[in-house]
C-alpha cells in the first residue's frame, strides 16, 4: 500500500517498504532532515499509520481488553500510547489510542496496520465493530518550534495543548482531530484529517516547515528511547526484555497478554535492553555483544546518530549488564553503554509562548 | 435578556498595601508596595521570607472584638468600611441609623476564603465561622454563603452576590474575601518551590510568589434601590464567568483555555465583547506557570489587540492573599474605574514583551470596563466584569430579568455506608438496613483512570464515584463540546480530613519537608477540581463550604447557572469524611439518642434544565419547586420555620429532615411538624406529610447528609422510596405517628417532598421537590 501523499511528494523522494506500506524514508538527506527536526520543526508523513476505529456498545470494554494500558475512561479529549500484546505477551504493535465519543480510535505504528487489524478481528466479539478508517490520514509535526507551526497552520490556541490532549478542531472548513503527541522528545503534534484533504494540509504545512522522512524520525525516536516497534519487537522479546514496561499497566485487572507479562516479571530472568555508542561502524541486528570476552547478548539494532556523530544502538544483554557506563565489545569494536535519553531534546529548554 | 443592574456602593480593604480604600489607592498609584520580611522567628526556617503582612497597629485595639481570631478581625475591619462608604453603618447597627436601608433578612454576606483558619485559641474552626461572626456583628440575616474556590474565591464571591440580588433573595450583599497568613500554608507553598526569595516580580522575572494576608469587601446593591436611598454607585458588576481547567490539581492548563473561557463567559454575561475592555486586572502571582498562562489568556481573548489592553498585577504590592485576592483586586478595579488610572505592576524587570503590563508606574487612562481575573488550585477560574455605573434601565420581571427556567433532578449518585449507587441504597432502605458510620465501599470497580485514581485521596475517590454514578443514573451521554459547558458545584463542610491531617503532621514534623501532594488537596475545592478533571467537565464551577447546609446552597448555585443560561447540566457533588469513623446506630429525633454517628460519604445529583432533559429523552426524578435559606445565629426552631416559609406553600408527602441525633433535633422537628400541621389545614383530606431523615441510614456526613436528603427526596417523589427512622420510639417533638418509622412506609410516590439541610449556628436550608 502506498502513502496517501505519495503523489504529492517530489521526485527524488526515497521510498521504502515498512511493514505493509511504502513510506518516504528521505526527502533530501538524513542529516538535514534530522537537524531540522532537532533544531526547528519538520512535517512528517504518517499516512503509513493505519487508523482503526473500535465502536459499538462493547467498544470500550473491548479496547480495555486488547490494549495493555488503561483506556476505560479515556475521554474524547485525551489520547494515550499503549502496547497491544498477544496471549503470549509478544508485542503486536505500539498504538496511539484516542478516546472518541463513540468508542476508541487506534493509530498503528508505521506499516503495522494489517497485522494489528487481523489481531483485533481475531479477538472481536459481539457488540464491537472494528473499522479500518482508510478515509482518514495522519500528518505529524515534530521539533522544538513545532508549536509555532501549529500556531500559523491551525490555531495558536492549540499550540500549548498539554501532552496527550486531543481537540476536535476545524482547519480550512474541514473537521480534523488535533492532538499533542510526540515521538522524539521534541514538541510533537498530529492531525488526523480526511484522506482527500491530506495533500492540501501537507502542502500548506510545507510553507512553515520542511519535511522529514521515516529515517530521521526513527533516529530521533531511538535517541530518546522511544520504542520503534519494527526494530525492537523481533526475536520474540517480551515487554520486560524490550524495556517497554511503561507502555503497559499491570494494575489493570485484565488485558490480553497480562498473564504472560506477569510471568515474565516474576521470572526475573531474560535479558534487558541498553543503549550503546561506539566510534565507528553500524553493527547488524543480531551481532554478538561481548563483555570481557564472554558472549552476553546481541545487538537489537544500530544506526549512525547524526546528533552524536557516532554509532548509536540498542543491545539486549544479560540483565546485570544493562547499565550505563560499561565497556563492551560489539563485532570487534569497543562500545560504551548509555543512559537514555542519548540526545537531550532542545524542546526541553524551549517554552511555548 | 436585560438584567437588573447591580452596583457597588461601598468598598472596604485591609491588606499590606493599605488599611482602607484611600490609603490603598494612594499606595497603589504611588508605587508603594507592602511586602516585607516576616519577622516571626518561626518563619526563619524558610529561605523565602517576604510576605504581605498587615501591621497589628492597623487592627482596632481593645473592645470585645480584640478577643476574636485574626481572620474575623481582618474581615470586620473591611466589612465595616464597606458599609460605612455605602452609608449603611448606623452607629447602632443596621437598620437603626439608616433610612430605607435593606432589611436585615434581605441583607446577605458572601465570603470567599481559601484556608481553614484557626480560632483565637489556635484550633481549626468551621469554614463558615468567619462569615457567621461578621453576619452576627453586622446583623446580616440574609443569604450567607462561604465560597472556597481557593485563590479564585474572592472574585467568585462577588459574582455569586450579584446572582443573589438578581434572584431577588437579597437587597444588599456584602461580598468579599479574607485570609490570614498561616504558617502551614507558607510551608506548603515553600515546599512547592513556589515562593520568591525577594519581593515577587509578576510578568517579568516570575520566579515565585509572596503570600499575603488581608480582607476586602464590596457592598453590592441593585442600582434602583441604591439610587432610591441616595447611595452613590461606584461601579457596576456587569457580569462574571467561571470555568474549570479539568487539567491538574495545582498547575494551570498551560494553553490558557480555562482562563480564556472564564473571561469570555464573563463578557457574555455582561453583554460586552473583548473590544469593550480597557484594562485587565491580572492574577499575576509571579510564578512562571501562572504568568506564562496569563499571557496566553490575553492573546487568546484579545487576539491582535492583546498588546494594546493594559494588564497589571498588584500582587507585588499586596502579596497573594489567597481567598481574599479576588476581592482585593476587585476593590482595586473599582478604584481604577473611579479614578481613570491603571495601577502598575511594580517590580517589573527589564524584559521584552509584546504585552502591556503597566510596568512600575500608574497610568492615567480612560477606563470604562475592567476585567478582573483570578486562577486557583483545582483549576478554578473566575473573571469579573466591572464597568463605570451606567444609568437605570428597564429589566425583566421581579427576578432581576432572569428567566424562570424549570430545573429537574435527573440522576442520583450516593456513595454511603448504606450503599454505593442509588439501586443499592434503595434496596437497603427497603430492607430497613442502615450503615451509619460505615466506610462506603468502592470495591469492584474503578471510577477514574487508574493513573489518576491511585494518587487520589479518599474524599476525591468518593466524590468521583458519586459523580460518575449520578451521571450514569441520569443516562447522560454528551458530546465533548457540551461537556465544555457542564457545570460542577462542589459542597463540603471541611474537605479532605485525610489530606489536611497528613499535611499538618508533615509540617509539624519538619516545615521544610511538607507533604506537597497532600497540600494540593488541602484546598477545599481540590475535590471538585478532581471531579472536573476526571469527567472532563470545563463548565462553570464553584465550591460551597457552609457546613451541613452546603448542598442546598450548592443546589441554589446550580439553579442560578441554569436560569442565567450559563449551563444546561449541573453536577452537584457533596462530600465529607469523618476523622474517626465508628459504626453505630443513629436515631435522629429520638429523646434517647446517643448522639450523631459521624460518617463519610459523597452524594452527587444531576440538575438539568427541564428543556435539556426533555430534549434528550431523559427520565427525571423530580422538579425543583423552590429553595429557601435562613441565616440562623444561635439555633432554635425559628430559622427552620423561616427557611421552610420561603418554599412555595405546597404540602409535602414527606420531609427529609437534617436531624442527626443531636438534642437540637427536637427544635427542628417541632418547627417541621408545625409547618406540616399548618399546611394540612389547607388540604381537603387533612393528610399530613411524615418526617424522616437520612442520618439514621448513613450517619452524620455533614454536607453529604444534606445532599443525601435532597437525593432521597427526589427518590421519594419518583419512586416512593424514603428511609425510615426504624429506631425511633420517643420522639423529641410530636407523636411517633408524625414520623416515617416503617420501611416501605410510603404508600407510593409522593407528589412533593422537602429536604432540609443544616449548618448548626449558621444556616438552615430547605428544598421542595415535586413530581413532574
Amino acid at each position: 500500500m502506498a502513502s496517501d501523499l505519495a503523489t504529492v511528494h517530489p521526485e527524488g523522494t526515497v521510498f521504502g517498504d515498512v511493514g505493509d506500506t511504502a513510506v518516504p524514508l528521505r526527502f533530501s538527506s538524513l542529516s538535514d532532515e534530522y537537524r531540522a527536526l532537532r533544531e526547528r520543526a519538520v512535517v512528517v508523513d504518517l499516512t503509513g499509520h493505519r487508523l482503526i476505529e473500535i465502536t459499538g456498545p462493547a467498544a470500550v470494554e473491548f479496547a480495555q481488553r486488547v490494549l495493555a494500558r488503561d483506556v476505560e475512561y479515556l475521554t474524547s479529549d485525551r489520547c494515550t500510547m499503549s502496547l497491544v500484546l498477544d496471549d503470549t505477551g509478544r508485542v503486536v504493535d505500539q498504538v496511539l489510542a484516542f478516546g472518541r465519543e463513540d468508542g476508541v480510535l487506534l493509530e498503528s505504528s508505521a506499516g503495522a496496520g494489517t497485522r494489528l487489524c487481523e489481531h483485533l478481528r481475531g479477538l472481536g466479539e459481539e457488540g464491537v465493530r472494528i473499522t479500518e478508517r482508510t478515509d482518514l490520514a495522519v500528518i505529524g509535526l515534530e521539533g522544538p518550534y513545532a508549536w509555532g507551526v501549529v500556531g500559523r497552520l491551525i490555531d495558536p490556541e492549540l499550540a500549548s495543548l498539554p501532552f496527550e490532549s486531543v481537540v476536535d478542531a476545524t482547519w480550512n472548513g474541514t473537521d480534523i482531530v488535533f492532538a499533542r503527541t510526540g515521538y522524539t522528545g521534541e514538541y510533537g503534534y498530529q492531525m488526523i484529517v480526511p484522506a482527500d484533504a491530506a495533500a492540501e494540509l501537507w502542502s500548506l504545512a510545507l510553507e512553515h516547515a520542511s519535511p522529514a522522512g521515516q529515517e530521521a524520525l526513527e533516529l530521533a525516536m531511538l535517541e530518546v528511547r522511544q520504542p520503534v516497534p519494527r526494530h525492537e519487537t523481533g526475536e520474540g522479546a517480551t515487554v520486560v526484555e524490550m524495556g517497554a514496561n511503561w507502555l503497559i499497566d499491570i494494575t489493570k485487572d485484565a488485558f490480553v497478554g497480562r498473564e504472560a507479562t506477569l510471568a515474565a516479571f516474576a521470572d526475573g530472568g531474560g535479558r534487558r535492553v541498553v543503549g550503546f555508542t561506539g566510534p565507528e561502524g553500524v553493527p547488524a541486528p543480531g551481532t554478538r555483544v561481548l563483555a570481557g570476552g564472554q558472549d552476553v547478548g546481541e545487538v537489537v539494532y544500530a544506526v549512525h546518530s547524526v546528533g552524536l556523530d557516532a554509532t548509536l544502538g540498542l543491545a539486549r544483554v544479560d540483565r546485570d549488564l544493562a547499565a550505563a557506563g560499561l565497556d563492551l565489545t560489539v563485532g570487534g569494536a569497543e562500545v560504551t553503554t548509555l543512559t537514555s535519553p542519548y540526545v537531550v531534546p532542545k524542546s526541553w529548554s524551549i517554552p511555548i509562548i | 435578556m436585560t438584567l437588573r443592574p447591580v452596583v457597588v456602593t461601598g468598598l472596604g480593604i485591609i491588606c499590606a498595601a493599605g488599611r482602607d480604600p484611600d490609603d490603598f489607592w494612594r499606595r497603589l498609584t504611588t508605587g508603594q508596595g507592602g511586602l516585607t520580611p516576616v519577622e516571626d522567628e518561626a518563619y526563619a526556617v524558610f529561605t523565602a521570607r517576604f510576605a504581605g503582612q498587615v501591621p497589628d497597629a492597623w487592627l482596632p485595639e481593645g473592645g470585645p472584638e480584640a478577643a476574636l481570631d485574626r481572620t474575623a478581625r481582618l474581615a470586620l475591619v473591611a466589612a465595616r468600611q464597606a458599609l460605612g462608604q455605602a452609608g449603611l453603618d448606623g452607629s447602632d447597627g443596621l437598620g437603626g441609623g439608616v433610612e430605607a436601608g435593606p432589611a436585615p433578612e434581605r441583607f446577605g454576606i458572601i465570603l470567599g476564603k481559601c484556608q481553614a483558619t484557626p480560632d483565637a485559641a489556635g484550633r481549626y474552626q468551621p469554614m463558615h465561622r468567619t462569615a457567621d461572626v461578621v453576619a452576627e456583628r453586622l446583623r446580616l440575616g440574609g443569604p450567607r454563603i462561604v465560597v472556597s474556590t481557593a485563590c479564585a474565591a474572592g472574585g467568585n464571591a462577588v459574582g455569586l452576590a450579584r446572582d443573589k440580588i438578581l434572584t431577588g433573595e437579597a437587597d444588599a450583599v456584602l461580598a468579599g474575601g479574607v485570609d490570614p497568613l498561616l504558617f502551614g500554608t507558607y510551608a506548603g507553598f515553600a515546599g512547592l518551590q513556589a515562593l520568591s526569595t525577594g519581593p515577587c516580580r509578576p510578568y517579568s522575572r516570575s520566579d515565585g510568589l509572596n503570600l499575603g494576608e488581608g480582607a476586602a469587601f464590596l457592598l453590592l446593591e441593585p442600582l434602583d434601590l441604591a439610587l432610591a436611598r441616595g447611595a452613590t454607585p461606584l461601579a457596576e458588576v456587569a457580569g462574571y464567568g467561571l470555568s474549570a481547567d479539568a487539567y491538574h490539581a495545582t498547575a494551570p492548563d498551560p494553553t490558557g483555555r480555562g482562563g480564556a473561557s472564564a473571561m469570555r463567559r464573563a463578557l457574555a454575561d455582561a453583554g460586552l465583547t473583548a473590544d469593550d475592555v480597557h484594562y485587565v486586572s491580572g492574577h499575576g502571582t509571579g510564578t512562571p506557570a501562572n504568568d506564562a498562562m496569563e499571557a496566553k489568556v490575553m492573546r487568546l481573548v484579545f487576539g491582535e489587540r492583546a498588546g494594546r489592553v493594559p494588564t497589571s498585577s498588584i500582587k507585588s504590592f499586596v502579596g497573594h492573599t489567597l481567598g481574599a485576592a479576588g476581592a482585593v483586586e476587585a476593590v482595586a478595579s473599582v478604584l481604577a474605574l473611579r479614578h481613570g488610572v491603571a495601577p502598575p505592576t511594580i517590580g517589573f524587570g527589564d524584559v521584552v514583551t509584546d504585552l502591556d503590563f503597566v510596568p512600575n508606574r500608574a497610568r492615567k487612562m480612560p477606563i470604562d470596563t475592567v476585567v478582573s481575573n483570578n486562577y486557583a488550585f483545582g483549576g478554578n477560574n473566575v473573571s469579573l466584569v466591572l464597568t463605570r455605573p451606567r444609568g437605570p434601565r428597564e429589566y425583566g420581571d421581579e427576578h432581576g430579568g432572569l428567566p424562570d427556567r424549570e430545573a429537574v433532578v435527573t440522576g442520583l449518585g450516593p456513595v454511603t455506608g448504606a450503599g454505593t449507587g442509588i439501586d443499592e441504597v434503595a434496596e437497603a432502605i427497603a430492607a430497613g438496613r442502615d450503615g451509619a458510620g460505615r466506610t462506603p465501599s468502592l470495591e469492584g470497580r474503578t471510577f477514574a483512570p487508574r493513573s489518576l485514581w491511585r494518587h487520589m485521596n479518599r474524599l476525591s475517590r468518593m466524590a468521583i464515584a458519586a459523580s460518575r454514578l449520578a451521571w450514569e443514573d441520569a443516562g447522560l451521554k454528551l458530546p465533548r463540546k457540551e461537556l465544555d459547558d457542564v457545570a460542577l458545584v462542589f459542597a463540603t463542610a471541611a474537605g479532605s480530613a485525610e489530606s489536611t491531617g497528613g499535611f499538618d503532621e508533615s509540617v509539624a514534623a519538619n516545615p521544610n519537608k511538607p507533604a506537597v501532594l497532600s497540600f494540593s488537596n488541602v484546598v477545599l475545592n481540590a475535590t471538585g477540581g478532581a471531579v472536573c478533571q476526571t469527567l472532563g467537565l470545563r463548565g462553570p464551577t464553584t465550591t460551597v463550604c457552609n457546613g451541613g447546609a452546603s448542598a442546598s446552597i450548592a443546589l441554589d448555585c446550580a439553579l442560578e447557572m441554569i436560569r442565567a443560561g450559563k449551563a444546561e447540566v449541573v453536577l452537584v457533588v457533596a462530600a465529607d469524611e469523618a476523622l474517626r469513623p465508628a459504626e453505630g446506630t443513629a436515631v435522629p429525633y429520638d429523646k434517647g439518642s446517643a448522639g450523631p454517628v459521624p460518617g463519610s460519604a459523597a452524594v452527587a445529583f444531576v440538575v438539568e434544565s427541564a428543556e435539556h432533559c426533555a430534549g434528550r429523552g431523559g427520565r427525571p426524578y423530580a422538579r425543583v419547586l423552590g429553595t429557601g435559606h435562613a441565616g440562623s445565629g444561635p439555633d432554635g426552631p425559628e430559622p427552620v420555620a423561616r427557611s421552610m416559609a420561603l418554599l412555595p406553600p405546597e404540602p409535602p408527602g414527606v420531609v427529609l429532615g437534617a436531624g442527626t441525633g443531636l438534642p437540637e433535633d427536637g427544635e427542628e422537628a417541632a418547627a417541621v411538624l408545625a409547618a406540616l400541621a399548618a399546611m394540612a389545614e389547607e388540604r381537603p383530606d387533612g393528610g399530613r406529610g411524615l418526617l424522616t431523615g437520612s442520618a439514621g441510614l448513613t450517619g452524620d456526613c455533614r454536607a453529604a447528609t444534606g445532599a443525601m436528603n435532597i437525593a432521597l427526596a427526589a427518590l421519594a417523589v419518583r419512586d416512593g422510596v424514603a428511609p425510615a427512622l426504624t429506631g425511633l420510639t420517643a420522639p423529641a417533638a410530636g407523636d411517633p405517628g408524625r414520623y416515617l418509622t416503617r420501611p416501605g412506609g410510603l404508600s407510593g410516590p409522593v407528589g412533593r417532598a422537602v429536604a432540609l439541610t443544616s449548618a448548626p449556628g449558621s444556616v438552615r436550608g430547605a428544598v421542595l421537590l415535586g413530581a413532574l
